[in-house]
């Protein structure tokens, strides 16, 4: 059979089959390589990039111009506690839920196209590919998060000056911190998405329960009853690590570090849990 | 070489693969059969390291799927060929898989340009029709240029030609001396291009045995096919000679078992009877492959249909 011939560069049958160990071993790295050209080429990574920006820097020039602009209508009171630092980056608010979403896709993508079959035949080693599909949507994340929270903090810094409220400098401290703390914060939104998609294998059920974490909860915390209303206006991750973007000092709520440290401690126990999960789950 | 032993897979009280024995060897097409739900898929992906068995081992070149180095290398499988991200490239599609097992980028292309995709391998997969999904399937397959290869359901969507390209594709894969284990549902492309025969129904093992002496254990009695303008007359002539003898698809048509074609002939020939069709059936997968999963088959139609509705 002639056109056979093609499939290997020589017939096996004409060599010693090598066994194989003396082929080479598949690592970390190689894994780390496999999904970086997964998420490279999904086509939602670059509109959840576009995206994500879009809407850091969005969110912060439209809420610089109109906080900017009732400063100086604010009592004295308010005016004393008026944050323009926070304010700027307020476009994290969205920027999580679209990383979040990312973070889902990286997994759920997987299962909802079956690609997991070829996926986990060529790397049987489950937490290896999880662990590689994390590493690279973490840097991948962090990149788009810091690029995110410097563009919200240029655009509404400048919405800020240009209606005449106080405004900060990058250079501040506080600043560096909110904006580089900012992007750690979406890069655990990102991973807490991953986590949660592993778990759920759903698209649609990630995004809402993103959503849910992410928004709902933090927004309706207030109508819980009393005291699970006050754990949660401090305890709740999003909640407790969204501190990071904020320059004015609730002295009721945690510490910007400390509070990212509670999403942190979430998020690794998510992440625990897919790792089990994902391991002793038939593909 | 696959060696599954004791294989057993249950799904609550539900056993979907029980206690499966049997091995592919190196050198050969070993054809995986058997009705729908019978568990083939299932004992393919216990033997991949996909699934996990609930006791028994599936070892691949004498370790399980997962503990080769670079399993890739060890086995190729293509268990479902729309297993695609429609937006993403075949290339990309096997970029990935490659990069996983640390298999250089050309080889990428060498396997684009085995399955005749080289040219469309840069459009997105999900518009790609069935056949060439199941050509990217086999790039994938072949990748690490494996000694042991797993098919779920290769013929799948192919057209005549590819069929044919598959055929011969199988066929020197397992002449290479590689082991091909291949499932399918067309009975004649099988019979034509495995070696070997494993068969199951209900998750047991039925048979595993060659392919000639499958058929020969497990054909009806041989029949001859008769057409005659006066079959009536004849079916009676043929009865009193001792033959059982049935009515064919149409009226002139007669199936003649417990007599030989040439005895049929000469019968006709000396009663001056017109004959225009006289055939003996060749035993075939088909017939041998009915007549053994009758009793298995999961989802089986009322009985009779099939079998008779052979046609040459």
């Amino acid at each position: 059979m002639s056109d056979t011939s093609v499939t290997t560069r020589r017939p096996l049958a004409d060599r010693t089959l090598p066994g194989p160990q003396e082929r080479g071993r598949a690592t970390f790295l190689h894994s780390l390589h496999a999904e970086w050209i997964k998420l490279r080429t999904m086509r939602s990574t670059l509109w959840v990039a576009l995206g994500t920006l879009v809407a850091g820097v969005g969110l912060a020039a439209l809420n610089g111009a109109s906080a900017g602009g009732e400063h100086a209508t604010l009592a004295p009171a308010d005016q004393a506690v008026f944050d323009p630092l926070g304010t700027a980056l307020k476009g994290y608010m969205l920027a999580q839920v679209t990383l979040a979403l990312l973070g889902g896709l990286v997994i759920t993508a997987e299962y909802g196209s079956r690609t997991i079959v070829p996926t986990l035949t060529a790397v049987p080693h489950r937490s290896r590919v999880l662990a590689a599909k994390g590493a690279v949507l973490a840097v991948a994340a962090y990149a788009v998060g810091v690029a995110t929270m410097l563009a919200g903090f240029a655009a509404g810094q400048s919405a800020l000056a240009g209606a005449g409220a106080p405004h900060v400098q990058l250079s501040d401290p506080e600043s560096l911190r909110a904006v580089f703390g900012g992007a750690l914060y979406l890069t655990l939104a990102a991973l807490l998405g991953l986590a949660v998609g592993t778990l759920v294998r759903s698209t649609t059920a990630t995004v809402t329960t993103m959503f849910a974490t992410l928004l709902i909860v933090p927004a309706f915390g207030p109508a819980l009853p009393g005291p699970l209303a006050d754990w949660a206006a401090v305890y709740w991750p999003p909640t407790a690590g969204g501190q990071i973007v904020t320059g004015y000092r609730d002295p009721a709520l945690l510490d910007p570090w400390p509070g990212l440290g509670v999403l942190a401690l979430c998020v690794a126990v998510l992440l625990t849990a897919a790792f089990l999960t994902f391991r002793r789950r038939d593909a | 070489m696959i060696e599954v032993r004791g294989l057993t897979k249950r799904y609550h009280e539900v056993r979907a693969v029980d206690s499966l024995d049997f091995t592919v060897r190196r050198g050969e097409v070993t054809g995986f059969l058997g009705p729908n739900g019978a568990g083939k898929s299932t004992t393919m992906r216990m033997i991949l390291g996909l699934d996990a068995p609930t006791s028994g081992t599936a070892t691949i070149d004498g370790r399980p799927a997962a503990a080769h180095p670079a399993p890739l290398r060890a086995v190729g499988a293509l268990l479902d060929a729309g297993a695609l991200l429609p937006s993403r490239s075949a290339r990309h599609h096997l970029l990935a898989l490659a990069a996983g097992n640390g298999i250089p980028r050309r080889r990428v292309q060498e396997v684009l340009d085995v399955v005749g995709l080289g040219s469309a391998a840069r459009r997105a997969a999900g518009t790609y029709s069935l056949g060439m999904k199941q050509r990217l399937g086999i790039a994938a397959a072949l990748l690490g240029d494996p000694p042991v290869l797993v098919l779920d359901e290769p013929l799948n969507g192919l057209d005549p030609e590819g069929i044919v390209w598959m055929r011969r594709l199988l066929r020197g894969l397992a002449a290479e001396g590689r082991a091909v284990m291949v499932s399918s549902h067309l009975m004649n492309e099988v019979e034509r291009t495995v070696d070997h025969l494993v068969v199951i129904g209900r998750g047991r093992l039925i048979a595993d045995t060659s392919m000639a002496a499958f058929i020969a254990a497990h054909s009806s009695p041989r029949e001859v096919v008769v057409r005659s303008p006066r079959a009536e007359v004849f079916a009676s002539r043929l009865a009193a000679e001792g033959a059982a003898v049935r009515r064919g698809d149409d009226a002139q048509s007669l199936v003649v078992t417990g007599l030989t074609a040439p005895v049929v002939g000469a019968l006709a020939a000396a009663r001056g009877i017109e004959l225009h069709e006289l055939a003996p059936r060749r035993p075939s997968l088909e017939h041998a492959f009915m007549e053994l999963t009758q009793d298995s088959a999961e989802y089986a139609a009322t009985a009779g249909t099939g079998a008779d509705k052979e046609t040459f």
